[in-house]
């Protein structure tokens, strides 16, 4: 009887989930347009999207991104909220302040950088321009345009790595932080020891996320540059966003779609081994 | 609150969907999805398209749903279910022959005879919304490719607008030593400005007559007068013609910077009329229109013909009458005056004849002007083709993201072509290139 209740929960997971994800893994397989009758093709569209150098830019960028999410943020997170634990005068201002990027809307995050920050025209990059010092528009040059988006991404996402690790930081023994304070451990040397090896499931878990979510990547480079210029900053979710929409080529659409959930498949089997593993022990 | 009341209430709370179909309508209602519309263009459609409309049509009600710029995925997805409104919006005819072809659209042929729409629009343009011989859209506005220019700023430094090719090379240049941007232009808020100069250069350059043959497959676009003009757009870009800021830069803010005399020219598209009173304000008439110069032996300026959006009926709708009313209300003279009156360049439908048409005095005379070149040309055979209206959708992206690679050292004007010509041919035997109308 009390297996009833799983009912709600399964038929949402089996209509929002499993049905548009078995219906895109077929689509894979078929040519359509969006519009008319999905034709078998085989394999026909991975052959192509396999011979497509656009395919294999966006892959790298994905991968860059989740290299540059996979240090910067979380490195700045650790370390603001280690100070705020150890300093923990004004914590709660800082928490505040660290997380609000987090709360704006991710179109008014992206317009206000690109408006306001890095225009030439409108922004403080033209201001600085104008007084003499040179400052180029980031998302206009093919060699920075994917760093120029991923620092608009780094400045709202951060603070959030932060509370979470606060959050968890906050969970260490008080008796383990105070122990190594009278061995006389240093700031390093406590973080290193003490504290990061408190909080390493969270880290973990977060790290895991990052990846699943660095190749899910769409908002900001599609508001920010739509990839370009010369697909310089194309990601495979925006390369599947121009082929469903754009090219009507919805099944090379799937395809690509069906790329970014391996890498997330990937990612989440080696996570539930590695809680399995620590499980055993 | 008892049983009862909360099951009247909830009943009524169900049918407030409705509400609008049922209780205001006064006559039989006729939906239309349109894309995103500013608040002055939208108070312009409610007083001259829907208020015009539902007085001429006491037994229809006219309803305009605002669906923004995501309008064609929105349309597709309703058409696709089953729904969607009576009055089809499309963004051009290479979205229409997927459509007919899949049944979403009603054929128009009956409605074009019976309501004078073979007289009364350029025929070429019905040949465009034709699939598999039957009508199935006809365009709501069409437009064309020219170059705005700055009077004042061209007076001040002794210019002249520019006749031919080596003219407006020689005001770059000159604008280029007095330090202003030549074009003004860019990409930031919408990348598709790319195929305009493409466009341009392909129609100006390699001439409309090769633009024909390739696009009925009679010679590829890696063709040698492609070549030389993709070879001259590249010029243009590594002399600085379009400026240091091309991809920071809006449309309304290269607009602006045109208007605030930092550029003397704008190689654009007839719709940047709508933008002439805004930023020249009591300077209208300091903003020049020529059609863009052609290369020798092309004679005058090429008009490359452009369709930004088509009007079809919904296979599925439930009142194909309305929605033609409507449609055809479009296409009277008295609409074409009222609304080009106080909205110019997005609802240039293509009439026969315009000299029943009354434009208020306060439109720049040269609006008028260039449409009635414009309908001349066409009407002559003429014209050039955009790539927006006669390509198919895969090359048209192609050729927009790949012009970038060719500016910015990443790709060879001649791996742009082969590419832009492979997925050309495969768009070709998918039976995906819209109508060419022959010339």
């Amino acid at each position: 009887m009390h297996r009833l209740y799983l009912i709600p929960t399964l038929l949402i997971n089996v209509v929002i989930i499993f049905i548009p994800a078995a219906l895109t893994i077929a689509l894979a397989f078929c040519r359509w347009d969006g519009i008319g009758t999905p034709v078998f093709i085989g394999l026909a569209n991975f052959r192509q999207l396999f011979a497509d150098r656009v395919f294999w830019m966006a892959l790298g960028n994905n991968i860059i991104w989740t290299a540059i999410f996979l240090t910067v943020p979380i490195a700045m997170g650790l370390l603001a909220a280690t100070m705020m634990l150890i300093a923990r005068r004004g914590s709660a201002f800082f928490q505040v302040i660290y997380f609000l990027p987090m709360v704006i809307a991710t179109a008014i995050t992206a317009r206000v950088w690109q408006g306001m920050i890095y225009s030439p025209l409108t922004g403080i990059a033209g201001l600085v321009t104008r007084a003499g010092f040179p400052v180029p528009n980031p998302l206009t040059q093919p060699s920075t345009a994917l760093y120029g988006i991923a620092v608009v991404d780094l400045w709202h996402w951060w603070g959030f790595l932060c509370v979470i690790f606060f959050a968890a930081l906050r969970q260490v023994p008080q008796e383990q932080i105070e122990a190594a304070r009278i061995e006389g451990a240093s700031f390093w040397q406590m973080l290193r020891y003490v504290l990061l090896p408190g909080i390493r499931p969270t880290i973990t878990l977060m790290m895991i996320m990052t990846i699943i979510w660095s190749f899910l990547v769409f908002d900001f480079v599609y508001i920010l540059t739509q990839g370009g210029p010369a697909f310089s900053s194309e990601v495979l979710s925006t390369l599947a966003y121009r082929s469903a929409f754009y090219d009507l080529a919805v099944g090379k659409a799937a395809a690509v779609a069906v790329v970014i959930s391996l890498f997330g498949l990937a990612t989440t089997a080696f996570y539930i081994r590695l809680q399995a593993k620590e499980f055993d022990q | 609150m008892d049983r009862r009341t909360f099951l009247a209430g909830s009943l009524g709370a169900s049918l407030v969907p409705f509400m609008n179909r049922m209780a205001f309508a006064a006559g039989k209602p006729v939906t239309w999805w349109y894309e995103s519309a500013a608040p002055a263009q939208q108070e312009a459609i409610a007083n001259v398209l829907v208020a015009g409309f539902n007085a001429a049509h006491p037994d229809y009600s006219l309803a305009i749903d605002y669906r923004g710029s995501e309008l064609d995925k929105q349309m597709r997805v309703a058409l696709l279910s089953g729904n969607g409104p009576d009055v089809v919006y499309t963004a051009g005819p290479s979205y229409v022959a997927p459509m007919a072809r899949a049944g979403q659209l009603l054929a128009l042929d009956d409605y074009a005879e019976k309501l004078g729409w073979n007289k009364r629009v350029l025929p070429v343009f019905l040949e465009m919304g034709k699939y598999d011989g039957k009508l199935y859209a006809v365009p709501k506005t069409y437009e064309t490719l020219g170059l705005f220019y700055n009077k004042a700023v061209l007076n001040k430094n002794g210019w002249k607008a520019p006749t031919t090719l080596a003219e407006m090379e020689a005001l770059a240049d000159e604008a280029l030593k007095a330090k202003l941007v030549p074009f003004a232009s860019g990409n930031a808020g919408w990348r598709g400005n790319n195929e305009h100069y493409v466009t341009i250069v392909f129609n100006s350059i390699a001439g409309p007559e090769n633009v024909y043959k390739a696009l009925t497959g009679e010679i590829p676009w890696t063709a040698e007068p492609f070549v030389a003009a993709i070879n001259k757009l590249n010029d243009w870009w590594q002399k600085g013609y379009f400026g240091p800021d091309y991809f920071s830069l809006e449309t309304e803010q290269f607009f602006a910077q045109m208007a605030a005399g930092r550029s003397p020219m704008l190689p654009s598209g007839t719709w940047h009329f709508q933008y002439i009173q805004s930023y020249f304000k009591e300077n209208a008439d300091q903003c020049g229109f020529v059609g863009f110069p052609s290369a020798e032996g092309l004679g005058g300026p090429v008009y490359a013909l452009g369709v930004g959006s088509t009007l079809s009926i919904a296979a599925a709708s439930q009142n194909p009458d309305g929605a033609a009313a409507a449609i055809d209300y479009v296409f009277s003279p008295e609409f074409y005056g009222a609304m080009n009156s106080v909205w110019q360049g997005e609802w240039n439908t293509p009439l026969v004849d315009l000299s029943m048409v009354k434009i208020s005095n306060d439109v720049p005379a040269l609006y008028a002007e260039t449409m009635k070149t414009l309908a001349e040309s066409v009407a002559k055979n003429q014209y050039g083709y955009t790539s927006w209206t006669f390509l198919p959708p895969a090359t048209d992206t192609q050729l927009i993201n790949g012009i970038e690679e060719v500016w910015l050292g990443r790709a060879t004007v001649a791996d742009y072509l082969a590419q832009l010509d492979a997925t050309f041919q495969q768009e070709k035997a998918d039976g995906k290139v819209p109508a060419v109308p022959a010339r």
